[in-house]
């Protein structure tokens, strides 16, 4: 099962990969710089999936003191943190030929970085609290309270003034993108969303392993 | 606009090591379990 989610992953990202510098033209005003889009946004879009799932799981622990649902929250909120990261580093390589430079303390990637170190904490909090039950009952009640930062960075775009454009996906209304834009964002997200599923299986039982090691 | 394809190579680049970098130590990490109990 993980083998096929991870082969269609790799098939998702190399069709992305070929729509993305084949078949989607070049855009009129930023040139070839906007194929950073095709990796930037999902990588945002998934690590919300992630994220999403770290906050359900967490409440699933809490509620039922279920161990696998206290390993899909750890492996979810892993891969989340490294699709966050890779936002971050890619919204950076971007910003700096179409901004000037390579950060700026605005609303939304000041919001995006606060994510970042909230569930930094989450991981380091799991590894600081030795007695596995409380490790696992105070990450939960994490990240259930780091999910509450979501839509603060995903509307901090309309909230403040900020220079980071609206979502150009995720809004109210039509997709803001050209069919052809939007399609190969569309391919990405899902063969970004199909890794992270590939991820998330391969670490939680990698975590099954390591806690009946520890038993 | 100036072409800027360096840019664009580096986020590729910088996304595939990130990528390729948490596949490989989830390999290590299962491999190491594996060894250590053949059951598996």
């Amino acid at each position: 099962m993980s083998r096929a989610l991870g082969t269609l992953a790799l098939v998702g990202l190399a069709m992305g990969l070929v729509l993305g510098f084949l078949v989607a033209p070049r855009e009129l005003t930023q040139g070839n710089v906007q194929r950073i889009m095709y990796v930037h946004v999902p990588a945002i879009l998934v690590a919300y999936l992630a994220f999403g799932v770290v906050l359900i799981a967490s409440i699933v622990y809490l509620v039922r003191r279920v161990d696998a649902a206290d390993r899909i929250a750890h492996a979810s909120a892993e891969v989340g943190l490294l699709y966050t990261g890779i936002n971050i580093a890619t919204g950076a390589i971007w910003g700096k030929p179409t901004w000037g430079t390579w950060w700026t303390w605005d609303a939304r990637l000041t919001s995006v970085s606060i994510m970042f170190l909230m569930y930094l904490g989450y991981l380091l909090l799991r590894e600081m609290v030795e007695d596995r039950e409380r490790s696992a009952r105070f990450a939960a009640v994490v990240g259930i309270i780091a999910a509450l930062n979501m839509p603060l960075v995903h509307f901090s775009v309309y909230w403040w003034r900020t220079l980071h454009q609206p979502p150009s996906i995720l809004r109210p209304g039509a997709s803001a993108l050209p069919r052809v834009f939007w399609m190969v964002v569309l391919v990405n997200v899902v063969a970004f969303a199909l890794l992270y599923a590939y991820f998330v299986m391969k670490r939680t039982r990698v975590l099954a392993y390591e806690a009946e090691a520890l038993a | 606009m100036a072409d800027n394809s360096g840019f664009v190579v580096a986020a590729y680049a910088v996304t595939a090591i990130c990528l390729a970098g948490y596949w490989r130590f989830l390999r290590r990490r299962e491999k190491n379990f594996r060894q250590r109990s053949p059951r598996r």
